[in-house]
């Protein structure tokens, strides 16, 4: 355990190293943010309220989604992991007294750690600059659900990326699948619109998968809706967390033996 | 111009050759960018399943407005984009040089050695986004509409081609890219996402006359649901021109300033 915090700590300095890529991920969060202040304010122009949600609980939605969003940061696991597989550097997580799996977990958590305050203070900007009134729950006991399942999130969408990266090992190119993958995701948590919005039967599909406990519940939560998913919620997506371990560690296993250690 | 031509077939068969190597990311553009706009007709028919005109356009408008960002973005990854999206890192390693040298015009080389065919079927796709918009939108347009709307589809391909170039020419002087890029991709999305018609005040400004995107895509939809102004039309062409000029400008005035040096 000692060794992963190590390399959680080394990735989380050196980010300290990227200060312009810290700044401009600061400057960047305003994109959805402004999306939702834009687009939203059309729509509550000429109606009072959309699918339960005023306007001041709409924005404050983007606002915690956006700020979800950005912190999680396991796209980088997929694109690397398959890169180093390309190029055949990931011989290094072969040779050294790491599981990658967890090495790349620890990493990409070391450098998640870093962002976090620069995005709540530049999304807090955002806010006063704007004007608006945020709508977020006080339950202590639904901020604490809301907290673990960001957590859970995260860790599932690293396992996820990390799955996706060592597909690598078997079709070599993924980059098409993993751009395809980055617009899906964006839609499925409920980056880009909240999933109240979509049909009832296909919201009801989507509990079953992790993808709705990501950034869309959490968000909901912490604006004061859907509280009794809260457990079922937590639930699930630990139970998701378990089968993605098992089957990343399966899918190693099995796809490691087809890398010939040079590059493509 | 014949010799130009010529140029540009024997440019297009050399991609052509190279990009069969790699069969299986042939059609990549397509699928990634098809996929983002499917994800993007989804996001608006979930909004408009709730309500029936954001800022006064009805789901045809804003499905024919996701097909017309869609056209312009199947123009320029088929022809242009991944010409043009080379230059930074050819000025930041000299390579430059090369194209420098050569008996032939340097950027209609840059921009037109990386024709993509892979991107092509975005076009019909993108066709057929905005014919689904227009029987959505039950409108009836004059042929004279549906001329004139292409021709804006033309013309705001090369204010795109314009806006490109300006920003991959900044590296002649700050030799770093990347943020560009990230602003590029940033204002991209945002206004692939919101019809212009739904900006206001500096934002506006910003979006119309100094980083063209919101312009874009919302002048030949309200050209093709007759909704727009000829003041409008006739100032979103003079856009185009200032843009083009100054890209020109822009091109010529950063070379000058082109260090031929690998840094």
């Amino acid at each position: 355990m000692k060794k992963y915090l190590e390399i959680a700590k080394t990735l989380f300095k050196a980010q300290i190293a990227y200060r312009f890529d810290v700044a401009m991920t600061m400057v960047f969060t305003i994109s959805k943010i402004l999306f939702a202040y834009i687009l939203w304010d059309a729509v509550f122009g000429q109606n009072e309220t959309v699918a339960g949600f005023t306007f001041p609980m709409m924005f404050s939605y983007y606002i915690i989604s956006s700020f979800l969003y950005q912190i999680e940061m396991s796209d980088r696991v997929s694109w690397e992991v398959s890169a180093r597989i390309r190029d055949g550097s990931f011989s290094k997580y072969m040779v050294i007294p790491v599981n990658p799996q967890r090495y790349f977990i620890a990493q990409t958590l070391g450098a998640m750690m870093f962002y976090p305050l620069f995005i709540f203070a530049s999304t807090a900007a955002w806010v006063v600059l704007f004007r608006v009134k945020l709508v977020i729950a006080c339950d202590t006991a639904v901020i604490a659900a809301a907290l673990i399942m960001t957590v859970l999130g995260l860790l599932f969408m690293i396992q996820l990326n990390y799955l996706l990266g060592i597909l690598a090992f078997r079709f070599q190119d993924i980059s098409v699948f993993l751009m395809i993958k980055g617009n899906i995701v964006a839609f499925i948590t409920g980056a880009l619109v909240p999933l109240v919005l979509l049909p009832r039967g296909i919201v009801s599909v989507m509990r079953f998968f992790p993808f709705y406990y990501v950034t869309y519940l959490p968000s909901m939560l912490l604006i004061g809706r859907n509280k009794e998913e809260a457990l079922t919620g937590i639930a699930v997506l630990a139970a998701w967390l378990l089968l993605f371990t098992i089957l990343n560690k399966y899918a190693y296993s099995k796809f490691r033996v087809m890398y010939d250690g040079v590059g493509i | 111009m014949i010799r130009n031509l010529r140029f540009l077939l024997t440019l297009f068969k050399m991609k052509l050759s190279r990009m069969m190597v790699y069969r299986l990311s042939f059609f990549g553009a397509t699928f990634v960018d098809g996929c983002m706009f499917i994800v993007l007709i989804l996001m608006f028919n979930a909004i408009y399943s709730q309500v029936d005109s954001i800022g006064g356009w009805s789901r045809g408008q804003a499905t024919i407005f996701l097909g017309t960002f869609s056209l312009l973005n199947a123009i320029s990854m088929t022809f242009y984009f991944f010409g043009v999206v080379g230059i930074p890192g050819k000025i930041k390693s000299g390579e430059l040089d090369h194209y420098l040298t050569k008996p032939i015009n340097p950027l209609l080389r840059l921009t037109f050695e990386n024709i993509d065919p892979g991107s092509a079927p975005l076009i019909p796709l993108s066709i057929g986004i905005i014919a689904y918009g227009v029987s959505l939108q039950n409108m009836t347009s004059s042929p004279g509409t549906f001329i004139l709307y292409f021709v804006f589809i033309f013309l705001m391909a090369v204010l795109f081609y314009d806006m490109q170039v300006i920003l991959r020419t900044i590296p002649f002087f700050v030799i770093s890219a990347t943020s560009i890029e990230k602003l590029e991709g940033t204002v991209i999305e945002l206004c692939m996402r919101v019809p212009g018609v739904l900006f206001k005040g500096m934002f506006k400004v910003l979006f119309y006359f100094i980083l063209p995107y919101g312009l874009m895509a919302t002048i030949p939809v309200q050209i093709i649901t007759n909704s727009a102004s000829g003041i409008m039309i006739a100032v979103s062409a003079a856009v185009v021109v200032l843009f083009t000029a100054l890209a020109q400008w822009f091109w010529r005035f950063g070379l000058k300033h082109y260090k031929s040096a690998g840094s």
